[in-house]
């Protein structure tokens, strides 16, 4: 009795020291919590570097034709895909992006910095809005909740909808709380000009109203009635633009290095040259080897690099923006919205200023003869507004996502499949290995061609 | 005349004496062992005459000798004997058990010896001069082939590349599937590492052990042999017994040189076509192109003569040279004991730049303090350098160099203008890269190891045992700024030059207590063990790297515009308690019983301690047989065993959600003078637990004919349960990309047989033969709920399964082909299978007087490569597949109609429009005649005069002969990317492996 107490003793002691000793699982490497500031400022980056910049945005731009690899078919240019390449993509959108913005948005609140806050909802809405611009029905009302629900449902993409513009108003809302703290230079974007915010959110209303124009149980008046109120409060000039500044190389000059063997487009850079766009040497680089404005058609034999165009220093050098939502994109919805509502003529106006904005920031003096030349040669007319309206719009967004979103609403700037398709242009992204493995929904059969909700 | 009187009685007396002695008489008697049994086939031969017999099945001879002759009696397993007969007819004689012979000590876990007779589970013992003699300076690829249950794979063919050894199988999902090695009782680290900088497989630490101070290794396989390791030796264990001095045991010098020559072997290419495309000339030079689609060599003519060819190996690789010295001094006195070793290995890699050099200095010294206390000191020191270009498909020579078009001259390597000179856009020319781009890898690693044993009673021992492995790795890496690859302020690293300097300060201590008793009463032989570990490791990383390279040919991180640093580090301890008691009645009986009880710092709080255990019984079947079937099999034991053991797989700091540094994609934050964290891509688990792995195991041992042929051979199943994946993939709407689970579960099953046989046992020539053969089944059984794959892992599925693009088929299997002919892909699918369907290995020893051959066969059955190469030398027009080039028409039904397919097709068109991952996964199916060797050692009675004692001269071939009737490469015992679980069967533009001739000269004094 008395050996058996004994040994009991001197075990609880042992394991006692033991404990003590195990005590070591801290880690030293990580910090458990952060401020606001040092989230925002990688969230930014992410949106610019790789939402904004991607691989799904490249592969945009293989479909609305502004880029082809100079490679052999087939491959993603020419419509074989698979879904393991979007792997990656979800990860940007919904861990990198959406889940720290979550967190963001949930810490500012809770310590009462309402600025941080607006900025993660708008954000999250233009996160959240480009997703199920790829997607169509994604997970929200269900998502980030970690171990407690491994396998959200995906929302239809009429309630993602409702819940971007839920975040932008609720953004809005946040910023006319005034809250004395904002963001310096951990806000990328725009330094901490909460006006600025206010007004992408307010175009970014707008930008999400009129991706509804032809979404079922919507008619295109009503939204463009919402968008034009939207756009009162929005982008005023070029200065309000949401754009990232890269003191290096910007993401689409590191998509475009020699080893990517990406190059423009034949399609992009002849429509350039055929309307005599005096914007083609601002936008476009003539090809090293030969100095002709050459793009590349995808389905040729693969040629050498140097006889291929570039995107121009200015969209894809050293000290580039990445232009993500624009002033000149908040003036060519005004114009589609007004072309709805009150026809061409008072749409014109608009849509000029439209393309001007873009030539003033690419530095041109809009009196000049070149330019007023070529607006006056691109006007507006009832039968072709949508198609004009459209067309200036892609150039002004050039390499911008949207102009996937406006080609499937509109049918403009027109474009044939390429060389060697695979399947019909596609109409939105597949979705990713990694979620029909973690996550089957049943969604996820969805082709490429399929067409979303909005798109019908 | 006297004196030729005295010559004849001389004469006369030799005569009779002779006719004395050559008066014969008949001998009978039996030979019986200490109970009383006889032994059959044992010799007898009378001291100095022919006069010889055998023993009978009953142990009875019967021998015709001179009247006094003297009988000398020898017999397997037993002590020889010299028995006089003076005055006897019937001479009956017992022989004692020669327990050398017998009683075959093996080292088992935790360092005790112990009769591998009772032994209640499988293990397999080589010899360390079997391990020099593979000529491998990585221990892991010196066991290849040799010992059953056991998967060794090579990464590559680079000077220190790493292996891979896994034993009886993968049960881990992703965490760590390899065995434990263990130095003289502790355990030493054996990460890959040198990764970091350039791509390519790294190097496995073990490779810093100079095979020359090992005496032996034992292989523990199964749960039951390594269940005293408990959770770190859950994936078998590879013990390590270094050579040791001798009490009373003058000063021995050995003194071994040798020197190799390394020639690569290479994967057959085209060599008919030059570059360009439809069959139309590129001249590389203002005709750029990566494929060799070009015209037939034969007719095309530049500037009127005929076009010239360029073998691309000839211009890159090199011949191997490898010299390895080491000398090594052994003794003792009365009450101490030394050995001591050096060694200096130093490869000349067949690829440019890549070098491996390993000084290793090894000292032992064993001292009797007190009459009942001894103890062992000893100290491993390892300086080991490799240095090597990168490897693989992003920026590494042979990617471009297996590309490079033989119409092409890589000379000049420079432009006149400076610029690189290259028959392609985007990539570095090799020969460039040769002088532009290296990773060095610098480890000095210390394993001291103190020993004491003090026996207070006869039957009691106190074992205390610290032993530490302490290492440092200095990675250096850099590349030049490369234009073709981009400008030099790009963000991409390979172009605008980076620097990278990471060092690891890696320590290990492990100390052992263990009391053992050891008492024999009756029947009964018992031994029991208590004994408590302390565990702790602790690895320390900095980095620190720069890009953007501002000064030519300077690598220093200065040289840079951004340099970023970063620092971390992890420690992890254990606690063990454990007990052992192993009970045997009468020989015939053994069980063995142990527990264990561990703690593990990286697993949840409430969870740090588990229990486990194992229960082991063997049973000697042959001592129950009547006497007279011992001369058939003299030696037979059934065991069973079953062991469940608990495992922390895992590493630290896995149970929480932190804030990470955050990154992009051409470095970590801060980024334009912000800095950045994001939460966690992986979500922690704060209730992880240990993992559990269950294994029986039953085995037959058996000897025949005396000893002179043995079998062993073991069953095993083992299943993993409430398996640990550390970041396993979940969906990335739950905001992480993953997550750490314990609920996977893996099952192996296996067979694993070893035969050793001596056909020919005589004075002057012998023969011995040893086989083995395992072949394992695994099944991924689960990864958690709601998952059914990860990567290569599929549940119902092997282990390391390939999944990729595969073609699309008709119902019976057939190749479909589009409207133009071509076949397409559906989806995605398992395609192949890493796993062999089984191994096996034999080995041949010939001695013949002073000579002996040994020639070592390894066979692979089965076990899918990816071949990487040829998915792009397909492609690009390399492959030696694209040689033939006439249009053809598929065998395939068409999906356009469901008739069999007519459609010509161009081989460009087929090759170039053919990429998909099944085409490239091809039957890795091998038999290799890994090693060949030839020794003669020099008659010691030669040698009388001389201070030499012993000189052998040897001549060794190494991968002499490989026949892989599926795989297109040179080399299918390929595993480009290193010894990472995924990695397994991925050959990639690594360095080729080599064929080797190696001289050596052993000195003895």
């Amino acid at each position: 009795m008395k050996r058996s107490f004994i040994i009991l003793i001197l075990s609880t002691a042992l394991l006692g020291g033991c404990k003590k000793y195990l005590d070591v699982n801290k880690d030293p490497n990580n910090p458990v919590d952060v401020q606001e500031a040092l989230i925002l400022a990688p969230v930014e980056a992410n949106i610019s570097d790789n939402i904004f910049g991607g691989n799904a945005a490249i592969n945009i731009q293989y479909f609305v034709q502004t880029i082809a690899p100079n490679q052999e078919n087939p491959g993603n240019w020419s419509y074989q895909l698979f879904n393991s390449y979007f792997d990656g993509d979800w990860t940007a959108f919904y861990v990198s992006g959406l889940n720290n913005l979550r967190i963001l948005n949930d810490k500012a609140e809770a310590s009462g910095k309402s600025n941080y806050a607006a900025i993660a909802k708008i954000l999250s809405a233009y996160v959240l809005g480009t997703a199920t611009d790829l997607w169509g029905d994604v997970p929200y009302s269900q998502a980030f909740q970690g171990d407690k629900n491994f396998t959200p449902v995906y929302d239809k993409q009429d309630a993602i909808y409702t819940s971007v513009q839920d975040l932008l108003a609720k953004g809005i809302a946040d910023i006319e709380k005034a809250g004395v703290i904002v963001p310096g230079g951990d806000d990328y974007f725009y330094n901490g000009d909460m006006d600025k915010w206010k007004k992408l959110a307010y175009t970014l209303q707008a930008r999400y109203y009129m991706h509804l124009t032809k979404a079922p149980g919507n008619t295109a008046a009503a939204q463009a009635d919402k968008a034009l109120q939207a756009l009162n409060n929005a982008m005023q000039s070029n200065d309000d633009d949401l754009k990232f500044q890269y003191e290096g190389i910007n993401t689409w000059g590191q998509s475009f290095d020699p080893v990517s063997t990406a190059v423009l487009s034949s399609t992009f850079v002849n429509k350039l040259v055929t309307t005599n766009d005096p914007r083609l040497p601002k936008l476009v680089k003539k090809a090293d080897g030969t100095g002709l404005y050459n793009g590349r058609t995808v389905g040729d034999p693969v040629g050498s690099l140097d006889q291929y165009s570039y995107p121009s220093a200015w969209v894809a050098g050293t000290g580039a923006a990445n232009y993500i939502v624009t002033y000149s994109e908040a003036l060519f919805l005004k114009a589609e919205a007004t072309f709805i509502k009150s026809g061409a003529a008072a749409a014109a106006p608009i849509y000029i200023q439209g393309i001007q904005a873009h030539f003033l920031k690419l530095g041109f003096d809009i009196t000049a003869a070149a330019v007023t030349g070529y607006i006056n040669s691109r006007s507006l007319t009832a039968n072709n507004a949508i198609q004009r309206i459209m067309e200036e719009k892609s150039i002004a967004n050039f390499l911008n996502i949207e102009n996937f979103t406006d080609w499937r609403r509109t049918g403009y700037p027109t474009i044939a499949k390429v060389n060697g398709a695979m399947s019909d242009i596609p109409r939105r992204l597949l979705y990713p290995e990694s979620e029909r493995l973690s996550n089957a929904q049943m969604q996820q059969a969805a082709k490429i061609t399929d067409k979303l909700w909005w798109d019908q | 005349m006297r004196k030729p009187s005295k010559l004849i009685g001389l004469i006369f007396f030799v005569l009779i004496c002779q006719l004395t002695m050559a008066q014969n008489k008949i001998v009978t008697g039996k030979l019986s062992d200490s109970m009383g049994r006889g032994i059959p086939g044992a010799t007898i031969q009378e001291k100095k005459t022919k006069h010889f017999a055998t023993t009978n099945k009953d142990g009875n001879y019967e021998i015709t000798i001179a009247n006094s002759g003297v009988l000398q009696v020898s017999a397997v397993g037993y002590e020889p004997g010299e028995f006089s007969t003076t005055g006897k007819n019937e001479v009956n004689i017992v022989l004692k058990q020669n327990t050398v012979a017998l009683n075959e000590v093996v080292v088992t876990a935790l360092g005790v010896k112990r009769d591998k007779r009772n032994l209640t589970y499988s293990t397999q013992e080589l010899k360390g001069e079997v391990l020099t003699n593979s000529k491998e300076p990585n221990l892991v690829n010196a066991m290849a082939g040799k010992v059953s249950g056991v998967q060794i794979t090579s990464s590559a063919g680079t000077a220190g590349a790493s292996s891979r050894i896994v034993i009886r199988g993968a049960t881990s999902a992703t965490g760590d599937n390899q065995a434990l090695f263990v130095i003289d009782g502790v355990p030493i680290n054996n990460d890959e590492t040198a990764t970091g900088g350039a791509a390519g497989a790294g190097t496995n630490r073990v490779s810093d052990i100079d095979p020359a101070s090992i005496e032996n290794i034992t292989v523990l396989k199964g749960a039951a042999a390594t269940a005293l390791y408990g959770s770190s030796g859950a994936k078998g264990v590879v013990m390590i017994t270094t050579k040791s001095g001798g009490i009373d045991k003058k000063p021995a010098i050995n003194f071994s040189s040798e020197l190799s020559f390394e020639k690569a072997l290479i994967p057959e290419r085209q060599t008919k076509y030059g570059q360009g495309i439809n069959g139309i000339f590129s001249n590389g030079e203002d005709q750029k192109t990566s494929a060799s689609w070009g015209p037939l060599m034969d007719t095309l003519k530049i500037n009127g003569s005929a076009a010239p060819k360029y073998d691309p190996w000839k211009s890159f690789l090199r011949k191997g040279i490898t010299t390895n010295n080491s000398v090594s001094v052994s003794g003792g006195g009365a009450t101490s004991s030394y050995f001591l070793s050096y060694s200096y290995y130093n490869q000349q890699g067949v690829v440019p730049v890549n070098d491996y050099k390993r000084h290793s200095l090894f000292a032992k010294y064993n001292t009797k303090i007190y009459k009942n206390l001894t103890s062992t000191f000893q100290l491993g020191y390892t300086n080991s350098n490799q240095t090597r270009l990168p490897e693989g498909w992003v920026n590494g020579p042979l990617f471009v160099l297996m590309g490079q078009p033989i119409s092409w001259n890589p000379y000049p390597v420079l432009n006149t203008d400076g610029s690189q000179r290259l028959y392609r856009f985007s990539r570095n020319p090799p020969l460039w890269s040769v002088d532009n781009m290296k990773n060095n890898a610098t480890v000095n690693r210390f394993i001291p190891v103190l020993t004491f044993n003090y026996t207070p009673l006869s039957w009691l021992t106190v074992t205390e045992r610290l032993g530490a492995d302490i290492y440092t790795e200095q990675n250096n890496y850099y590349n030049a700024p490369s234009p073709a690859l981009g400008p030099a302020d790009s963000e991409d690293p390979n172009a605008s030059g980076s620097v990278r300097n990471a060092n690891t300060n890696f320590r290990q201590f492990n100390n052992d207590l263990i009391i053992n008793a050891h008492k024999a009463f009756n029947k009964f032989d018992v031994n029991l063990l208590l004994g408590n570990n302390i565990y702790s490791n602790y690895s320390q990383y900095v980095t620190v790297s720069g890009t953007k390279l501002t000064i030519a040919d300077f690598y220093n991180v200065s040289s840079a515009k951004d340099i970023k640093g970063s620092e971390a580090y992890y420690q992890q301890r254990k606690v063990g308690f454990y007990s052992q008691a192993n009970i045997e009645y009468n020989k015939i009986l053994a069980l063995s019983l142990t527990g264990r009880y561990d703690g593990s710092s990286v697993l949840a709080k409430d969870k740090q301690f588990y229990p486990y255990g194992s229960a082991a019984l063997s049973f000697i079947f042959s001592e129950l047989f009547p006497k007279s079937n011992s001369s058939f099999m003299n030696f037979g034991k059934l065991r069973f065993s079953y062991a469940t053991v608990g495992n922390d797989g895992v590493g630290a700091y896995q149970l929480g959600t932190p804030y990470i540094l955050a990154s992009r994609a051409s470095g970590n934050f801060p980024f334009q003078g912000q800095p950045g964290f994001l939460l966690s891509e992986t979500l922690g688990n704060s209730t992880l637990k240990n993992e559990r792995l269950n294994e029986y195991e039953v085995g037959l041992e058996a000897k025949f004919l005396n000893s002179r042929i043995g079998f062993e051979a073991s069953y095993f199943h083992r299943k993993s349960t409430n398996g640990i994946i550390p970041g396993v993939a979940i969906s990335a709407a739950t905001g992480y990309t993953g997550t750490t689970v314990n609920s996977a579960s893996i099952e192996n099953k296996g067979v694993e047989v070893l035969v050793n046989a001596s056909p020919i046992k005589s004075k002057d020539f012998n023969w011995d033969l040893t086989v083995n053969f395992s072949t394992i089944h695994n099944k991924v059984l689960q990864l958690y709920p709601g998952l059914n794959q990860l990567g290569r892992l599929i549940v119902g599925q092997p282990y390391n399964i390939f999944y990729g693009d595969k073609y699309a088929r008709n119902a019976s299997g057939k190749l479909l082909v589009d409207a133009d002919g071509h076949p397409f892909a559906d989806g995605q699918g398992i395609v192949g299978n890493a796993n062999p369907e089984w191994l096996g290995g034999m080995s041949n020893s010939f001695r013949y007087k002073q000579f002996s051959l040994d020639i070592f066969f390894d066979v692979k059955k089965g076990g899918d490569v990816w071949n990487g190469v040829d998915s792009y030398g397909t492609f690009y027009g390399t492959a030696k597949a694209t040689e033939h080039r006439s249009d053809f028409v598929l065998d395939a039904v068409s999906a356009v109609d469901g008739k069999a397919n007519t459609i010509v097709i161009k081989a460009q068109d087929y090759y170039r429009n053919n990429q998909l991952y099944e085409a490239f996964v091809q039957d890795g199916t091998f038999i290799k005649l890994r090693t060949a060797s030839l020794t003669y050692r020099l008659d010691p009675s030669l040698l009388k005069r001389t201070i030499i004692k012993t000189l052998s001269f040897s001549v060794t071939g190494r991968n002499l002969w490989i026949y892989s009737p599926h795989f297109t490469g040179a080399d299918p015992e390929v595993s480009s990317w290193g010894t990472a679980n995924g990695d397994v069967g991925v050959y990639a533009f690594s360095s080729p492996t080599s064929r080797s001739i190696n001289f050596a000269l052993k000195l003895g004094f």
